[in-house]
């Protein structure tokens, strides 16, 4: 059993039974899938700075100014919804369709030592 | 819709921004608080709300949210057609059918392949990254987030009843969907749970669409009358607030085991003003009269909950139902499944080895349409379907 009441206001929580997913090893070796959780992460961080980047552009075009706060409050319309959804569609696709290669006729570099 | 955030800010903002609310000015409390700008310095002001979800309060949270999502809906499609399709070549070398093999076999035959490994790490990665990106944040900043809870603890509409001295049965206490905490371990267990789902929906529940589009199509008892509703199972009570939507004259109670759950469900229901109950409670025990309710229902709960549960909830749902109530348990469909291929039997398995389903396969194989026949129910399995693809369990407690 695990617990999760670190305060001494009213948390409502309750002893759990924790999970053992951390543990799991699909990729043969737990750096690699380690490494694996570090390039989905990266991910997230650059779509995150792009987001950004995108508020930033937009601000200084329509408003000629730009703080914290008016990005982090802008509302997107419903256009740039759609628009930044579908972008990040294609950043994923562009990125990551490498992970769904079919791998089963791979082999290790150097076991063709002849150049035919 | 109430711009929590902006009406509750932090500190001095909560207490009177709150008083005006529930006074009834709202406009004018939102319209004091964002003006008063009492926000502690070097923080960033409240980010509102589209429709009914309430935005993450952070930019970057939200966008890293967003590309989870992205990234999941790519794993479940792209990576996901691939790995069957590698998988039903790795079944017809094997020198068997896509639906030959049991489970064990499939495991033993697909579980060491990199692509179908992949799909199942790529897939989990989202899922473990997406939970814990939003306990981080809820924690970094709990103090607004007990603030919110607190001060609508005790006002209406609705109310709330936490119960934390309760018994808790073990087999509620695991990390389901490996959210941390699970939902009764965490205080921010509703918080976590809530815009976790949304990533899980990808996309298509922020406005509890799939839960207004199964309680509209409810069925009701046979001469119409709805005074009272039980939804078992609430989690953060989007079910119960859409029934609710429906029959705005009914009394609607929405229980479930995590106090966290009940908490946020009624803070929800509170900013948007409707009036439902909430309670810590379970399924098993509801603490209801006999034959309280017209219409007993959950959303997707059982295949959460462990045999002896599933038993004795259905027992108690037929305890609360007046004769001629509807009891209708959304959930998995359990009917007229299609054989399952090698790579479906895999995919089931890993949901519940590594995805902490773990009460599903029991579920699957606990026969609950027998189970609700034999606690006295005339049970229909034709429809209405309330949500696509899952099962029609459409029971009535004989007039």
């Amino acid at each position: 059993m695990a617990d999760n009441k670190r305060t001494d206001r009213p948390t409502y929580a309750a002893d759990f039974i924790k999970g053992d997913t951390d543990s799991a090893v699909f990729l043969g070796n737990a750096h690699i899938d380690n490494l694996m959780t570090v390039v989905i992460a990266l991910g997230s961080e650059i779509w995150a700075d792009r987001q950004r980047l995108r508020i930033v552009e937009k601000l200084l075009s329509s408003k000629g100014k730009v703080t914290t706060e008016m990005v982090e409050q802008y509302v997107p319309t419903e256009e740039e919804k759609a628009a930044w959804q579908a972008e990040r569609e294609a950043m994923v696709k562009r990125v990551y369709a490498v992970l769904a290669r079919d791998t089963s006729k791979a082999r290790p570099f150097g076991e063709e030592r002849q150049f035919n | 819709m109430i711009k929590r955030r902006t009406l509750m800010g932090t500190g001095a903002a909560i207490t009177g921004a709150f008083t005006s609310m529930f006074a009834g000015r709202k406009a004018e409390a939102a319209k004091s608080a964002k003006n008063s700008a009492t926000y502690p310095e070097g923080t960033i002001a409240p980010r509102g709300s589209f429709g009914v979800l309430e935005r993450l309060p952070a930019l970057d949270l939200e966008a890293r949210q967003d590309f989870l999502t992205a990234f999941r809906a790519f794993a479940n499609t792209t990576i996901a057609r691939n790995a069957q399709a590698r998988a039903n070549e790795l079944v017809k070398g094997a020198g068997k059918t896509p639906t030959e093999l049991n489970q064990a076999e499939a495991i033993e035959l697909l579980q060491d392949d990199p692509l179908v490994a992949m799909t199942s790490k790529s897939w989990l990665t989202a899922q473990q990254l997406m939970w814990d990106d939003l306990k981080n944040y809820f924690e970094a900043n709990a103090d607004r987030y007990y603030s919110e809870m607190e001060a609508v603890d005790n006002r209406g509409p609705g109310t709330l009843e936490l119960n934390p001295d309760m018994d808790i049965p073990e087999y509620t206490r695991h990390e389901i969907h490996i959210q941390p905490g699970g939902y009764v371990g965490h205080p921010f267990a509703g918080h976590i749970y809530h815009y976790g789902t949304n990533a899980f929906y990808t996309g298509r529940n922020y406005q509890d669409e799939l839960h207004r589009g199964a309680a509209s199509k409810m069925p009701v008892p046979a001469d119409g009358k709805v005074k009272r509703i039980l939804d078992v199972g609430c989690g953060i009570g989007q079910m119960s607030m859409a029934l609710k939507e429906r029959f705005p004259d009914a009394e609607v109670w929405g229980l479930d085991i995590g106090g966290p759950m009940v908490r946020y469900a009624h803070l929800r229901a509170v900013e948007r003003g409707v009036d439902v109950n909430f309670a810590q409670r379970l399924a098993e025990d509801t603490k209801f009269p006999d034959g309280y309710f017209d219409i007993v229902t959950s959303y997707i709960m059982y295949h959460e909950v462990d045999p002896t549960g599933t038993h004795a909830s259905v027992k108690e749902a037929w305890r609360v139902l007046r004769p001629g109530g509807v009891y209708y348990p959304l959930d998995f469909k359990l009917k007229d499944v299609p054989p399952a291929t090698a790579y479906r039997h895999y995919r089931g398995w890993m949901d519940h080895r590594w995805n902490n389903e773990v009460w599903s396969p029991k579920f699957r194989a606990n026969g609950l349409p027998d189970i609700i026949r034999k606690a006295g129910f005339d049970l229909n399995e034709e429809g209405p379907e309330l949500l696509r693809g899952f099962g029609v369990l459409n029971a009535t407690k004989p007039a």
